[in-house]
């Protein structure tokens, strides 16, 4: 009797979960075990495609794939290491019920929701080497303009900067809950045993924090890792190569050049990326983060 | 209940279905124009579906060019491509050769055809095309808002410098340098500003004396002249700090040209004559066009788009394409619209007519363009021609003008990659 029942709880849970692990399937596992398979042909689209084996993962073994790599983790722990550092800075700071916190909070996050096209569009007038609004100000305090935008050197690092202010509202946030979530308890029996401000901070406040550091650091990697409308809109991937990070790399291969083999094959690569990143990270942080008080 | 919900679902039935008898085919036109050259096509559309009752066209934007082309790939894969699109003169080798597109002669040819011997033969499909000594393809090609680059200078900046316009690239070197202001280090206005692309490349190899391939086609053969031609612009740009090189990529170069010329941040541009309208209309100046310089000859490539037919359509919507194709291209509309833009009339009578006529006395940078057809170089009919373009030229031009290669190494290679390109085609 309560086998049966056990079993149909079990077939109404897979009804249930049905529906979303179809559409899943749909749009995210078909997509991803398509592009392995168009991975080892050669493909424009237009023509039929050719069976090429393994030759487009050899194509990308290349200087030129090598700078994307570069690039994109550049990119990529420059937006973490700056986004989690001065997230849990103004989280620290703001981290009060007064009514100016509140507003700061507000404004802080409210870049975050705002579409990247917009974003994006917005700092290219803003950094204009010759009347962007930021050289107008270098220029009132007697500094030399800067290229952001179109210097190959400064280029990728004034995408991190614009990520960051974009995304700060993120980690602020997810660092708010974190510092709310530690008993207040501690700091008191802290402060009876004479600890100071960075005392606190170091023994307390940081190990504590460690489960949400983590899962910034797991979800900001990810998301820095996939950027690509910044790209698409500030730089194309220029000035040259500069800031063709991973998936502008592959959006170029494939809608651009029309190699969807070869873009197919990073698309593959990525994905193991991706993956590897995730599970190092859980590996490393599962010894270091302290889950329960 | 019931019968309320049958009544309402009759109801509904016939709504959709509507009367049958008069509904006009609809075929779908993808189109590359955003902004004022938007307006003036999506009007046209509107216009060709008053003028009859057959056919319906509904246009839709699909992004620039190559946006649009990549989508246009996509959707032929899908069977979702649209009857007719239009697309840069580069791009149609390798579609025609994919047999993606429809040939047109019989269309042309028929009952509701069209004169094609009335059509500007510069702007033709068979005058955009070397056939590298081999059999031309038949018509498949109609031009649909063609263009040349021209000098765009501002007339009253040139007129207070008494700088003259130049005709060579001496003179187009020494003019820069005399329009260019500088504050300290700073440069408040450039002499000169070209978009470092393709196009302007290909224009300047042919100036030189060069050209992409060899006659048969079997061959690149672009490395001397086009180093000679990427050299120049090195030269301006980092020698005599008098020319600008717009940053991005594709046509974000070619806006920030523009706006910089309309905010007079710069005296001389080349851009497409396809701008003429937008910037007569916005410039607080007077505007002046001429022909390209010359070097050892004077030359200009042909861009802007051609109306094609896909293949795979449906026969009814491709003959509703068509239709539209050939009322776009009549003298009537080729001269609104080229009124409208900058873009050149595609007819002989309408280029003739004295609307026309009386509209170059009046408005004269209009006539620049299509006078400078007379020096007009062809591209090669090579499936290898795209990637050349887009894969081998177009994304490294730019790191000789910003100092991280030297035309030479960056010709060297690409002339060694374009062989490669064309050595897979010919298999």
């Amino acid at each position: 009797m309560a086998a049966r029942r056990a079993r149909r709880d079990a077939w109404l849970g897979y009804a249930l979960v049905g529906p979303s692990l179809a559409l899943f399937g749909l749009v995210y596992l078909y997509p991803v075990a398509y592009s392995a398979y168009v991975s080892v042909f050669e493909w424009d689209l237009m023509t039929p495609k050719r069976y090429v084996g393994l030759a487009n993962y050899r194509e990308l073994w290349s200087p030129e794939f090598g700078e994307v790599l570069v690039n994109t983790a550049c990119y990529s722990g420059g937006v973490v290491v700056l986004a989690l550092g001065l997230g849990l800075a103004l989280a620290l700071l703001l981290n009060d019920r007064s009514r100016l916190s509140a507003g700061l909070q507000a404004c802080i996050f409210s870049s975050y929701i705002v579409s990247w096209v917009a974003v994006s569009l917005l700092w290219v007038w803003m950094l204009d080497p010759q009347y962007g609004l930021v050289t107008y100000g270098l220029r009132l305090v007697g500094l030399r303009p800067v290229n952001w935008l179109g210097s190959p050197s400064v280029a990728l690092w004034t995408l991190v900067l614009v990520t960051v202010w974009k995304t700060i509202g993120y980690p602020l946030v997810i660092y708010l809950a974190g510092l709310q979530a530690i008993p207040g308890d501690f700091y008191e029996a802290a402060a009876l045993d004479g600890a100071t401000g960075w005392k606190r901070f170091r023994f307390i406040t940081w190990p504590l924090l460690s489960p949400t550091t983590l899962f910034l650091v797991v979800t900001l990697t990810i998301a820095s890792f996939q950027g690509f409308d910044i790209v698409k809109i500030m730089t194309q991937g220029g000035p040259i190569t500069s800031t063709m990070i991973y998936v502008y790399y592959i959006y170029e291969q494939a809608f651009q050049y029309f190699r969807l083999g070869r873009a197919s094959a990073a698309v593959v690569i990525f994905f193991g990326l991706i993956l590897l990143l995730t599970l190092l990270q859980w590996l490393v942080f599962r010894k270091r983060v302290q889950y329960s008080t | 209940m019931r019968r309320m919900l049958a009544v309402v679902l009759g109801l509904m039935w016939v709504a959709c279905a509507g009367p049958a008898a008069a509904d006009p085919i609809v075929a779908q036109f993808w189109y590359s124009f955003g902004g004022k050259n938007r307006e003036v096509t999506e009007a046209h559309i509107k216009k060709f579906n008053e003028s009859q009752s057959k056919y319906r066209i509904e246009g839709t934007f699909q992004g620039d060019y190559f946006q649009a082309l990549a989508k246009i790939r996509a959707a032929a894969i899908t069977k979702t491509a649209p009857a007719a699109f239009h697309v840069v003169g580069e791009a149609l080798p390798n579609l025609w050769q994919a047999g993606l597109l429809e040939s047109m002669e019989e269309y042309a040819k028929g009952p509701n055809g069209t004169d094609l011997a009335d059509f500007v033969p510069g702007l033709t499909q068979a005058g955009y095309f070397d056939y590298l000594g081999k059999k031309p393809a038949p018509l498949f090609a109609v031009p649909f808002f063609r263009s040349t680059p021209i000098l765009y200078y501002n007339a009253d900046m040139l007129a207070a410098k008494g700088v003259k316009v130049p005709t060579t690239w001496d003179e187009l070197r020494a003019a820069a340098g005399k329009l260019t202001v500088r504050e300290g280090d700073d440069t408040k206005v450039y002499g000169f500003e070209v978009p470092v692309d393709w196009w302007f490349w290909y224009g300047l190899l042919h100036q030189a004396g060069g050209s992409l391939m060899t006659a048969d086609g079997k061959k690149a053969a672009f490395r001397e002249k086009g180093q000679e031609a990427l050299q120049f612009w090195v030269d301006l740009v980092n020698r005599d700090k008098t020319m600008k090189q717009p940053p991005g990529k594709d046509y974000s170069a070619w806006e920030v040209a523009n706006t910089d010329f309309i905010n007079q941040r710069v005296g001389m541009i080349f851009t497409s004559t396809a701008f003429l309208n937008y910037m007569t209309e916005n410039a607080k100046f007077k505007v002046g066009t001429a022909f390209l310089p010359a070097k050892a000859k004077a030359a200009v490539p042909t861009g802007g788009t051609y109306f094609v037919l896909l293949k795979d359509a449906p026969t009814p919507q491709k003959e509703a394409g068509w239709a539209f194709i050939k009322w776009m291209t009549e003298p009537e509309q080729t001269i609104s619209l080229s009124k409208a833009t900058g873009y050149m009339p595609v007819r002989l009578s309408a280029v003739n007519s004295p609307a026309m006529q009386s509209f170059y006395k009046d408005n004269p940078n209009y006539k620049v363009a299509l006078d400078q057809l007379k020096t007009a170089q062809r591209f090669p009919f090579s499936p290898a021609l795209f990637d050349i373009q887009r894969e081998v030229i177009q994304p490294n031009l730019e790191a000789a003008v910003l100092g991280t290669k030297t035309s030479a190494e960056i010709m060297a290679t690409a002339e060694q990659k374009a062989n490669e390109i064309i050595g897979k085609h010919d298999k």
